[in-house]
């Protein structure tokens, strides 16, 4: 009698052999063995005794079943090619820690291997295979959810959106001292809807305000649409097609409705990959507008005249990183160079780069499943030493996974850089009209700005976190910007510090001993007198996000996925706080 | 020639590659069967952004030790790969030199030539047989068709040399069996990991299509 098999095993085998095409097929079937790709991968070089992070090794952990049951050797004398069947679910989360937890889907094998064997391509099937039986890390299945319901990969809603745009539009009409500055959203007939990650409006609305700041000047007929804006795909990293072409078409559609002439697409290696150019695939539709990078819209503004840079003003060495979406898949690795080279003077290329260059670690969606984030940070071992051989004080890229992979890299290997983005600098360096015909001797008055120390002055904040490291760096940081700030080490201590104390933030750690994040913030919600405190939950983990999602109570205001930097924490706080 | 000789280096050779041929002809029914898929997305990227560019560029790759990280920091092994195919190629050929034109084997150049790049595909096929039985890594990923495949070529090779210079007089045991294995592996290809060489053309089809149509392929220089 055959073995039995688990319902789940029987579903992803079924659905095997209609997932695959032409491509994938012959990747599958050409392999021959012969290691050449296996130093191109981070983990290999990361891990040179354990020879399973081959990437021929990974593939072969698919591939055995492809031989098994679609191939025709593998049927009859299955030992002879290493052709295996699949029977428990026990064996598909062996299958699902190799093609979530040892792949990126980077593509750096893909290009290196002489066959033409597209590992990353399948891989990224398997996961769909396994998404589609319910098998995914947890943080996959929390963002994925996030994107099918609340439209974004990172539950923001729509009046966080709207607020967010709002606070920028006043900080930007603030900064030129005019009314009329807008961040114009849902106006018909524009010549550009401009798409974001969600990520800007939860830890870097200043990108926001930079690529506005940089349309206004340019003159550009813009706007940003109120719904269906998240350029970011997370079919593309759960190999989920349905959820890569429903997000497209999201996105697509809304241009049309709001008749606008090109989408443009905020500096994110995967979004751009998905939005440009998989989704359509996936969700299989013509789409009938151009898209672009935000990159070529900054880089042709700057050529056309319509805006005008000064480099000078971006102080301090740079060097460029190469998201393997954005490079290897898309081939846009040229034109952030050239941009790159307009608004910074002293730049320093790193090695191995464009097509070449190796993964900030961050891709893949790794960022979101904190169970492989020790294996993850081993594996960035050679783009630290990628970094730290360039000497550069910046990395900059053009993408937002890969400025969380390489922060993450960064603070990891102790190095003494900044992660920034193009857009960044490109706001930094623009010479403002108004400015540069103010006499020299009124500059002092122009510069006048309120004392970043003050921005917390009278505010009291509760930091609460069971890792000592955390809680000294998240005092020091609002202490120097005027905070009052008392700490709790967990959730117990917090409940009398709320009570005693009654600050007007709490941040607050959601995974620690005892009494955690979770129970502490309904515990919040549910006392009257604390009710009203403001809460934002900090988390390296954010599938734990559905601790707060599960409970009966009021939303917290706002959420911070660890690690922060300190830009990310202030930004925040003072979103909450309404401290504009 | 004696008739058992006669029949192994013609009529044997033919039912092989006639087999070969149909086994051949089925495989690409398989993949045929399989969507092609279509690339909606409009083209991106600074490079080549004509397909037949892009794919003629991918289908050489492989002729451009240069392109690649994995052939370029690994030039022993490159140049152990171009040996060993091109030692296919000549005990390939030399079955069909043997019964269709044994003249050609009269000029000492040709059956010197054809011998040598046997003996050194030999040498190459001992070389990785060494690496593949040697290197951790390498037994990891390998399976028996991968061990059997390379050592039946090795083996051949060194049949396939030994029976350049055609000559039966003095016993036909070398011939013989460079025949019988030729037959073998013609009809064991298409069931192995030799059968490779049908795949290429398709992964490599694609890889260039996808990949040119990005900008990616043909690839620009990345390295120091
Ligand atoms: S380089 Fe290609 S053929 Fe060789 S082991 Fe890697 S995937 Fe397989
Ligand atoms: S796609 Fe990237 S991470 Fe995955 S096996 Fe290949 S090189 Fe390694």
């Amino acid at each position: 009698m055959g073995r039995v098999r688990s319902h789940n095993a029987e579903k992803v085998l079924e659905r095997l052999e209609k997932k695959i095409n032409r491509q994938i097929a012959t990747s599958l079937a050409a392999c021959v063995h012969c290691g050449n790709c296996s130093s191109c991968c981070h983990y290999v070089l990361a891990n040179p005794d354990d020879p399973t992070y081959q990437p021929s090794y990974k593939a072969d952990q698919l591939r055995k079943l492809f031989k098994r049951h679609v191939d025709w050797t593998g049927r009859v004398i299955p030992w002879w090619v290493k052709a295996k069947s699949v029977y428990t679910d026990e064996e598909l989360e062996e299958l699902k820690d190799v093609v979530f937890g040892k792949c990126t889907n980077c593509r750096r094998c893909s290009i290196n291997c002489p066959m033409g064997v597209d590992h990353a391509t399948f891989n990224r099937m398997a996961r769909g295979l396994l998404v589609s039986v319910g098998i995914m890390p947890e943080g996959v299945a929390v963002v994925s959810k996030d994107q099918w319901e609340i439209g974004n990969q990172m539950g923001v809603l729509k009046e966080d959106y709207i607020d967010t745009l709002e606070w920028m539009e006043e900080e930007l009409q603030e900064e030129f001292g005019n009314p009329e500055v807008k961040i114009p959203v849902d106006k018909m007939d524009c010549d550009i809807v401009y798409s974001i990650n969600p990520r800007e409006v939860k830890y870097d609305p200043r990108t926001i305000a930079d690529a506005a700041k940089i349309f206004h000047l340019a003159g550009a007929n813009w706007t940003m649409p109120s719904e269906g804006w998240d350029m970011t795909n997370f079919g593309l990293f759960s190999g989920d097609d349905d959820l890569g072409g429903a997000v497209g078409r999201r996105l697509y559609e809304k241009v049309e409705e709001l008749r606008g002439g090109r989408l443009v697409i905020s500096e994110c290696g995967h979004g751009y990959r998905s939005t440009r150019c998989e989704a359509p695939n996936w969700g299989k539709i013509d789409v009938p507008f151009v898209m672009e990078s935000s990159v070529i819209t900054m880089l042709n503004y700057i050529k056309q005249g319509r805006i005008k840079v000064d480099k000078i003003r971006n102080e301090g060495s740079y060097t460029f990183h190469d998201s393997c979406n954005n490079a290897r898949s898309c081939g846009l690795f040229e034109e952030p160079r050239e941009l790159l080279n307009l608004v910074v003077s002293d730049i320093r290329e790193m090695y191995p780069n464009r097509t070449e260059n190796y993964c900030c670690t961050g891709g893949g969606g790794a960022m979101s499943m904190s169970e492989y984030t020790p294996l993850r940070l081993k594996s960035g071992k050679i783009k630290a030493e990628q970094l730290e051989a360039t000497g550069a004080n910046f990395v900059v890229t053009s993408c937002h996974n890969c400025v969380d992979g390489l922060t993450d890299i960064i603070r990891h290997y102790k190095l003494d850089m900044k992660v920034t983005q193009l857009v960044n600098l490109v706001a930094e360096a623009l010479v403002i009209p108004e400015k540069v015909v103010v006499p020299e001797e009124e500059v002092p008055v122009e510069v006048e700005k309120p004392e970043e120390a003050a921005i917390f002055a009278g505010k009291k904040i509760l930091v609460v976190d069971d890792e000592p490291d955390i809680r000294i760096f998240f005092t020091s940081v609002l202490e120097d910007n005027g905070a009052t700030v008392i700490e709790a080490s967990d959730g117990d201590q917090a409940i009398e510090m709320l009570r005693a104390e009654k600050p007007d933030l709490v941040t607050l750690d959601l995974n620690m001993p005892g009494k955690d994040g979770g129970q502490v913030f309904e515990a919040i919600r549910k006392d009257e007198e604390l009710a009203q405190t403001r809460v934002c939950i900090v988390t390296g983990r954010p599938e734990l996000r559905r601790l707060i999602y599960d409970r009966p109570v009021a939303p917290p205001e706002g959420y911070l996925d660890k690690p922060v930097d300190e830009e990310t924490l202030i930004f925040n706080c003072r979103k909450i706080l309404e401290l504009g | 020639m004696s008739d058992a000789l006669h029949f192994a280096s013609h009529r044997l050779q033919e039912i092989a590659l006639v087999t070969m041929a149909i086994v051949y002809a089925f495989r690409i029914r398989w993949i045929l069967k399989f969507p092609a898929g279509k690339e909606r997305q409009a083209p991106t990227g600074t490079g080549s952004l004509k397909p037949r560019t892009s794919i003629i560029y991918s289908w050489f790759n492989i002729a451009q030790p240069w392109a690649m990280e994995s052939t370029r920091t690994k030039f022993f092994l490159y140049a152990q790969f171009v040996v060993f195919h091109v030692g296919v190629v000549a005990a390939i050929g030399l079955s069909f030199v043997i019964p269709y034109g044994p003249g050609l084997l009269e000029s000492p150049a040709l059956m010197n030539i054809i011998r040598i790049l046997c003996f050194a595909a030999f040498l190459v096929g001992i070389l990785r047989i060494i690496r593949r039985v040697g290197s951790k890594p390498m037994r990891v990923i390998s399976s028996p068709d991968d061990y059997f495949s390379l050592l039946l070529l090795t083996v051949w090779f060194f049949f396939a040399g030994l029976a350049t210079p055609n000559n039966y007089t003095g016993g036909e045991f070398i011939l013989m069996t460079y025949f019988w294995m030729t037959a073998f592996f013609l009809i064991y290809v298409p069931f192995s990991k030799i059968s490779h060489y049908l795949y290429y053309p398709f992964t490599r089809f694609y890889l260039g299509k996808t990949l040119g149509r990005r900008g990616v392929y043909p690839m620009v220089k990345g390295h120091r």
